[in-house]
């Protein structure tokens, strides 16, 4: 799976310099499956926008957007709604965590629709991001940084060609951040899908394939 | 799933939900056993006749001072008779003939005082008469009349006249042996025939002096020489006299019949007034039951709208998200459709012992066309609700 912008360029960001953009500057970029990108910019310069506009919870773009070739403009709720099961997984900057429920089931709400991990896989991944403890409490009562590792898990939990992480690794120390970062490889390898992620100007610990000022 | 569920539920109020399952089951027990009830009522009504037998409705013009000045004429013509045929109600209708010479009658018999009298004949086609007798027969050579005279004037001489008069009392029986005098005049002198007349029978349904049909019009062919004039009675036939539209066409064109005959005619038209009101209410308060149905599901839903659209977001479908609404909304109809049953049930049962105490025979079970109404009612709004769900929902996904 590829996916590629045609000049695109969400709304908001018309109003705003993107001078030196590697991404809202081009004709066209191109993001391959199998390959990670770390897209970098300080706050505002569209990184959320950007992974919205892919996931297709945000609209407002000029250009066009394809994924292997089909605008993405053109797709159906059913064939959105499948894209989210099978070939697309988000770990959200707002997390999107159930906070009455607690880390486990927040976990299973997503893998009950796709039953794509096995139950020990699951608690193999909280183990290896330290969370096993923390996955019979309610995840409002987390803090910020075990909550991002809740979705990290959560993102997981499905088929996908495209991982779009942002900013995933905000709250969590250095030591954490490597881990799961470690993890969302190894998953990405296994699935031979493509990475696109998102961060602040202070990752240059994480490797990628390719990096993209926004 | 179930954290689906579990997540959405959350979200309702008990109290919009509990008065929509209130009103909607109220206004369905209202609706169900007040159509049971009339269904029953119907049934009893025309139970108390024979339901193979048809009724014979004699009609006439009502008198009024016009006929009685010779100003207008009570005959029915031949465009009445036409337009009451036409009626749906009537199965079958027949002119009487009348007689167009002078007829009287006298006793012949030494064991009976003195009788004369003027009379008239009437005549109709033989299935429309109620008495069956051999001796019904108009034959030309043996020359005897049989007659037939409504029961009504035996009981006015045994119980009214002959008891003030101290004559005897009369048994049926014996009134057929007694042969009268008939004398039919035809126009001119001397031209006059006479015959032996006999009542063969009494008729409860015709109030008039029935002589056989081929008789009358023998003897008006042989001696009639009045105007002929239109007839001023009808019989008709309706298999269904409960039907309220004989009453309504009947005084709507200044007809009259005896009313008894009709009386659940008239009384079919109450019970139809009192059911259509009843069903009136009964469709106010379930409209108004589904309204805070549709509202309670709506703000349900726009209360979990942020949830909703997390939902979305991890790849939940709009379809799948209505999910538990329906599935709530099917538990709440199913609850509605099960209670009204058994609470319509419950007051059949009670109202057909009470009817038995009336010695009326109504059915203590439910009219198969209830459950009909129930499951037909309950789908139809259901889907309503689940079309609004299904849009409010998809309204929130992308």
């Amino acid at each position: 799976m590829t996916i590629r912008f045609e000049k695109m360029i969400p709304l908001p960001m018309l109003e705003q310099d993107t001078t030196g953009s590697e991404v809202w500057e081009s004709e066209s970029v191109l993001f391959e499956q199998g390959k990670s990108y770390i897209l970098e910019a300080p706050s505002g310069r569209g990184k959320t926008s950007l992974l919205s506009v892919i996931y297709g919870i945000r609209k407002d773009y000029q250009g066009a957007v394809f994924m292997d070739n089909k605008p993405i403009s053109k797709f159906s709720w059913r064939e959105w709604s499948n894209l989210r099961k099978k070939n697309l997984s988000y770990i959200f900057q707002g997390l999107e965590l159930f906070e009455g429920l607690t880390a486990r089931e927040n976990i299973l709400l997503k893998n009950s629709i796709t039953g794509f991990q096995l139950s020990h896989r699951i608690e193999e991944m909280a183990q290896t991001l330290g969370i096993e403890e923390f996955m019979d409490r309610k995840a409002g009562i987390l803090s910020f940084g075990q909550q991002q590792r809740v979705a990290i898990i959560r993102a997981l939990c499905q088929p996908f060609n495209f991982l779009l992480a942002d900013e995933c690794f905000s709250h969590m120390d250095h030591h954490n951040s490597r881990m799961a970062y470690q993890l969302i490889l190894e998953e990405c390898s296994v699935q031979g899908a493509g990475l696109l992620l998102t961060s602040l100007n202070d990752t240059e610990f994480l490797k990628a394939d390719e990096r993209k000022r926004l | 799933m179930r954290y689906l569920y579990s997540i959405l539920w959350k979200d309702h109020s008990r109290a919009h939900l509990l008065w929509a399952f209130l009103g909607t089951l109220a206004g369905f027990v209202l609706l169900l056993s007040g159509i049971q009830f009339y269904l029953d009522l119907k049934q009893v009504l025309s139970e108390n006749r024979d339901l193979l037998d048809p009724e014979y409705i004699v009609i006439n013009k009502k008198i009024n001072i016009g006929q009685t000045l010779g100003l207008s004429k009570a005959g029915f013509t031949p465009e009445e008779i036409e337009d009451i045929s036409s009626q749906p109600f009537a199965d079958q209708v027949a002119p009487f003939l009348a007689n167009q010479f002078p007829v009287s009658g006298y006793t012949d018999s030494e064991q009976f005082p003195d009788f004369y009298s003027e009379l008239f004949f009437e005549a109709i086609p033989d299935e429309y008469i109620d008495v069956k007798s051999d001796d019904w027969q108009w034959d030309p050579i043996d020359g005897t009349i049989p007659i037939i005279i409504p029961q009504d004037y035996l009981n006015l001489y045994n119980f009214g006249f002959a008891p003030s008069q101290g004559l005897p009392q009369i048994p049926k029986g014996v009134i057929s042996m007694i042969k009268f005098r008939i004398r039919l005049k035809g126009q001119g002198q001397g031209n006059y025939g006479d015959y032996t007349g006999r009542i063969v029978g009494f008729s409860n349904r015709i109030n008039s002096i029935m002589v056989p049909l081929d008789f009358l019009e023998w003897a008006n062919d042989k001696y009639g020489y009045f105007e002929k004039v239109d007839p001023a009675q009808i019989i008709l036939v309706s298999k269904d006299p409960t039907d309220p539209s004989i009453i309504r066409y009947l005084d709507e064109k200044g007809f009259d019949t005896i009313r008894e005959k009709l009386k659940s005619s008239r009384m079919n038209i109450i019970l139809k007034f009192i059911i259509s009101f009843l069903v009136v209410v009964a469709s106010i308060i379930i409209g108004l039951a589904f309204l805070v149905f549709l509202l309670s599901l709506q703000l349900m839903i726009s209360r979990s709208a942020e949830k909703i659209r997390r939902l979305n977001k991890l790849g939940y479908n709009f379809r799948e998200i209505s999910r538990p609404y329906i599935v709530l909304l099917g538990i709440l109809m199913v609850g509605v459709t099960g209670f009204s049953l058994i609470i319509t049930a419950v007051l059949t049962h009670k109202f057909s012992t009470m009817a038995e105490a009336w010695s009326l025979d109504i059915s203590a079970s439910l009219h198969g066309i209830i459950y009909g109404m129930a499951v037909g009612l309950i789908a139809l709004i259901s889907l309503t609700n689940v079309i609004a769900i299904l849009l409010s929902t998809k309204k929130l996904c992308k």
